[in-house]
């Protein structure tokens, strides 16, 4: 038999561990936190990002809006070339800073255009590459192709797009 | 209606589904595998998407006996394949399986299948048309209502994307024309179609009318949506309304066995704005759903009513990958008896269920790119958009809602 003031110091006790676990999920939570917000922009600022394309397209500027409906996958045909979009991983910083710079646009405004496409069936997604030595080589030998790449990143197989 | 939740509870057809689960999971996997393999070809796509929640409710049901200890009912398996033969013309469709506690029992559906045609495409302006089953553009959310990593929570604000009649407010079968018109700075896109609604289904009927020997009958319905958008986003602003017309065919059978053939219009319209900087989203939405039901003969008066429903929400990424939210979310089933004090006297029938206030304060971490894992808390007042047969016992007014859930897309 278990008598009334046992049960209480059971509560007690109960409550007890669950304030001790409360306090132990906070301070993970905040640990957590500190982590992420240290990790978040890891590479140099100071190197541009640039438009490539493939260097069978001829045309060297292009204007702000046209490369938003390219790269929001609503513009397939652009000039005479049909266009294929390559982009990095959302995580990237480079793909951050592209979205921001030469896009105006942040990363979850993109992600959420592609999605809703991609899910209502009336559009498609860009091919993700690994990294920039990929990006390059996919711009390089896909025609059509258009992507982005830092500065000291780009070489003679890609053409560089200046925003007009 | 009843007989009706008897008979849904007792048939056999409406259980064991879950066996479906694994084939389809395995397949979700496989196909992410063979995308992924193929990605430098866009001339076809396959993308996916996989949840499963934890819910869990200190009163009420939402999806499974979640009060008890059935927390593991809300699950969502999607595949889709786009096919590009020319630049300008595609055909798309999704199937799902979507498992929702008593109300969705795991059977695979095609969501949307589709094709579409590009007539006027350039820098500034884009024309085309789609016919087949189309996802209905409705508010911000509806035509990727199923899609976890599309949502800004677990779940979409129940008072304008709530679940009973799920599959009549998804998608229906018919035509649209869209178009796209750019500027430097601003870009309109609109959506105008004619389609006939998805009614062949008892659950719709039972959230329409009630469990009656007749049956639902589609009628040409009408649909569109503009859409505004500032600086590639920062700021939308979209309109859209549905005419949904919907005929009862009567049995032919007398009172009190069924009603007359009648016709049921249901119309709802919703303004959606968003303000996005690189932290903060501020999201609202504030719909009307108008009701209007005709000829049913001495068994069911001609009645119309109004509900009404709103959600603001304001969202922070407070680090790359972690973001948090806080709603208010609304809603009011007759806008001219918000406290449900109307319906008590008329029906007996408790007033909390013809509304419900919810506030919701939740956090999400993209894991990676694909994997999205979230956790939210409601704490809520009223149960108007409680699923029916989730909850067949008495209700309670005030409850708290607890809500985990691991997501996937490929």
């Amino acid at each position: 038999m278990i008598t009334r003031s046992q049960t209480t110091l059971l509560y007690d006790g109960f409550r007890h561990s669950a304030m001790c676990i409360k306090m132990a999920l906070l301070r993970l939570l905040a640990a957590l936190l500190l982590v992420t917000t240290w990790n978040s922009n890891t590479y140099a600022q100071n190197d541009e990002i640039v438009l490539v394309v493939n260097p069978q397209i001829q045309e060297r500027m292009i204007s702000q809006s046209t490369v938003r409906t390219i790269f929001g996958m609503r513009l397939h045909k652009w000039k005479e070339y049909n266009i294929k979009v390559f982009v990095l991983p959302d995580d990237d910083p480079v793909h951050n800073s592209f979205s921001k710079q030469i896009l105006g646009m942040f990363p979850h405004q993109l992600r959420w255009a592609w999605d809703r496409q991609v899910f209502s069936g009336t559009g498609r997604a860009p091919i993700v590459v690994k990294n920039e030595d990929e990006m390059r080589q996919s711009i390089a030998s896909t025609p059509g192709a258009i992507g982005y790449l830092r500065r000291s990143q780009v070489d003679e197989t890609v053409h560089e797009l200046l925003l007009k | 209606m009843k007989p009706f939740m008897n008979y849904y509870l007792n048939n056999p057809s409406h259980q064991g589904r879950t066996w479906l689960l694994m084939p389809m999971l395995l397949a979700v996997c496989l196909c992410s595998t063979v995308a992924n393999a193929t990605t430098s070809d866009d001339e076809y796509q396959i993308h996916g998407f996989a949840s499963q929640a934890y819910i869990s409710t200190t009163d009420n049901n939402f999806f499974g006996e979640t009060s008890a200890n059935d927390n593991f009912g809300f699950t969502e398996l999607g595949l889709n394949a786009l096919v590009r033969p020319t630049p300008n013309f595609h055909i798309a469709g999704q199937v799902l399986l979507r498992r929702a506690g008593e109300s969705d029992d795991g059977k695979i559906r095609l969501d949307y299948g589709l094709a579409d045609y590009t007539f006027i495409s350039n820098p500034t302006k884009r024309l085309g048309m789609r016919a087949g089953r189309l996802l209905n553009p409705l508010g911000f959310y509806n035509e990727t209502r199923d899609v976890a990593l599309t949502r800004p929570s677990i779940l979409l604000p129940q008072s304008i994307y709530f679940d009973r009649a799920r599959d009549l407010a998804l998608s229906s079968d018919g035509i649209q024309v869209y178009g796209e018109h750019r500027g430097p700075h601003n870009e309109i896109f609109w959506q105008l179609g004619v389609a006939n609604p998805r009614v062949d289904n008892p659950e719709i009927e039972l959230a329409l009318l009630a469990d009656l020997p007749g049956r639902l009958e589609s009628d040409t319905s009408y649909l569109g949506r503009l859409l505004w958008e500032r600086d590639g986003g920062r700021l939308r602003v979209s309109l859209s309304a549905i005419q949904a017309n919907i005929k009862y065919a009567s049995s032919g059978q007398p009172l009190p066995f069924d009603l007359s053939s009648g016709t049921i219009v249901f119309e709802p319209t919703v303004l959606s704005i968003q303000y996005n900087t690189e932290y903060w989203s501020l999201t609202s939405e504030y719909a009307l759903r108008h009701f209007d039901y005709k000829d049913f003969g001495p068994g069911l008066a001609d009645m119309n009513f109004t509900g009404e429903s709103y959600y603001v929400q304001g969202s922070y990424r407070f680090a790359s990958k972690w973001d948090t939210f806080l709603r208010y979310d609304a809603a009011y089933t007759d806008k001219e008896d918000r406290n449900g004090s109307d319906y008590e006297v008329a029906t007996g029938k408790p007033a909390h269920k013809r509304f419900a206030k919810d506030w919701t304060v939740g956090v999400g971490w993209m894991a990676t790119p694909k994997i999205l894992l979230r956790g939210e808390v409601h704490v809520i007042d009223g149960t108007a958009w409680l699923p029916a047969l989730d909850n067949l016992q008495p209700t309670k007014q005030y409850w708290n809602m607890l809500n985990l859930s691991l997501s996937y897309r490929f």
